[in-house]
């Protein structure tokens, strides 16, 4: 489903993907984590080229993202992305947030994008807040619009890019209860984030990144119980005591 | 003496209202036009594109750095040196036009980088094209920003528009000048000028202040 084949990605001068080697299959779900800087984010972000990759091939959906010719549209529109900061549009409603780009991209009726738009927001949970902005909105409730919006488009691929970490802590769970029900239903999945125990009890493999690079993947009762690289149980250290 | 003078006033009055009505089709032509272009350039402006960018930019700048009255004898009186031959009106329109489109560039330019990046990013991640990410995710959240700055420029070109009657175009500025020899009282004539101006402008100015209180205030219905 998601292949990278040797990929390298420059800031400038700064290397922050090393040659990095992932196959990611249909309905699996992959957690990555790893210190802040390490390129996690960058890793997900040039699966729909947020950010351009320099070097080496990525194909998703048997599409070429590194190709310069690729129709980005049609592949972004088979891959929901979800912010860390929501980024939901301030001046919508739910239901407008969510039916956007089913209407402009899927060229979807409204009549039913509305209808897809209640039926996702009802499954995340907020069926009852179809028409308010999402200022009237909590932390929790806004990422779930913002992966309902992700939803709506029915794509093949979601990726969560620290869904929880702007959240405050008793809105976590309403966010990772919405994303273990994703999994359940055999969604193709690269979530990164710090939250260990949606990795062990929901991920089908979890990687950890450092300075660029893929240090180790590995199943999670593997990962967690005899990480390989000394880099990873230094992490994991600092990251389950806590 | 004054009562007089007021009589003669009132007499020409007509002559003051078709300076009016040629004030208000100098400006209002100018800040249309003006202001398609200044949307225009200010999204360029605002885009990823560095030539277009820095071309408009380096415009806007000698535009901003130079007096509206220089830039008006350029286009009408060194212009045909080139070949250019233009009459006063379109050379007012094109000068004023040019001028308002520099200002409202970087108004709009302005409230398009206001926009949070993160907007672009999760309109570009659901495969919204440029256009409409434009159309449907900056721009209604940048008029915001650019509406009140807009309509407080309008006031600003309408009164610059005084500075054609330099070029001899019959403007209310002008028809005060040339009132002003039949009836030696400026204060008065002036002072008439002034209300029109004053009368046009005013509108404005309460709109611009109604913008900014009623979109300040956050996304709610």
């Amino acid at each position: 489903m998601i292949e990278f084949k040797d990929v390298h990605k420059w800031f400038d001068e700064l290397h922050v993907l090393k040659g990095i080697n992932l196959k990611v299959d249909p309905a699996e779900v992959l957690v990555v984590c790893g210190p802040s800087g390490s390129g996690k984010s960058t890793l997900i972000r040039c699966i729909n080229r947020l950010e351009p990759i320099q070097k080496g091939e990525l194909i998703v959906d048997d599409m070429k993202v590194h190709d310069s010719k690729t129709n980005m549209t049609k592949l972004r529109a088979e891959i929901g992305f979800v912010f860390q900061q929501f980024n939901l549009y301030p001046h919508m409603t739910a239901l407008q947030n969510v039916t956007l780009a089913p209407m402009k991209v899927r060229k979807t009726a409204k009549k039913d994008a509305e209808d897809m738009g209640r039926y996702v927001l009802e499954k995340v949970g907020l069926g009852d807040k179809l028409h308010q902005f999402p200022a009237q909105l909590s932390g929790g409730q806004q990422q779930r619009v913002a992966i309902a919006r992700g939803l709506c488009m029915r794509p093949k691929i979601m990726l969560f890019d620290e869904p929880t970490s702007a959240l405050d802590p008793e809105m976590i769970n309403e966010v990772l209860e919405v994303m273990r029900n994703l999994a359940r239903e055999g969604m193709t999945m690269i979530v990164v984030t710090h939250e260990m125990g949606f990795a062990r009890e929901v991920s089908h493999r979890v990687a950890i990144m450092d300075f660029g690079e893929l240090i180790e993947i590995a199943p999670p009762d593997e990962f967690f119980a005899h990480p390989k690289s000394e880099r990873t149980k230094q992490f994991l250290s600092k990251i389950l005591t806590h | 003496m004054w009562g007089f003078y007021i009589e003669q006033l009132i007499h020409s009055l007509p002559f003051f209202l078709k300076g009016l009505w040629m004030t208000i089709a100098v400006s209002g032509l100018s800040l249309v036009l003006g202001t398609v272009i200044g949307f225009i350039w200010g999204i360029i402006r605002a885009s990823r594109s560095r030539v277009a960018k820095s071309v408009i930019g380096a415009w806007v700048d000698i535009i901003r750095g130079t007096p509206f009255l220089v830039q008006i004898f350029i286009i009408f009186f060194i212009m045909p040196e080139f070949g250019i031959q233009l009459e006063a009106f379109p050379a007012a329109v094109i000068a004023l036009t040019n001028l308002a489109a520099c200002f409202i560039c970087e108004i709009v330019s302005a409230g398009i980088q206001a926009v949070p990046w993160g907007q672009k990013e999760a309109a570009t991640s659901t495969g919204l094209n440029w256009f409409q990410q434009l159309r449907y995710v900056i721009m209604p959240q940048s008029m915001r920003m650019i509406l009140p700055p807009l309509v407080g420029q309008y006031v600003l070109l309408i009164k610059d528009s005084s500075v054609v009657s330099a070029i001899g175009v019959m403007d209310v500025t002008r028809v005060g000048w040339l009132t002003v020899q039949r009836i030696p009282q400026g204060l008065l004539v002036f002072g008439l000028v002034a209300i029109l101006y004053f009368v046009i402008c005013y509108p404005l100015i309460q709109l611009s202040s109604i913008l900014e209180k009623r979109l300040s205030s956050g996304y709610t219905p």
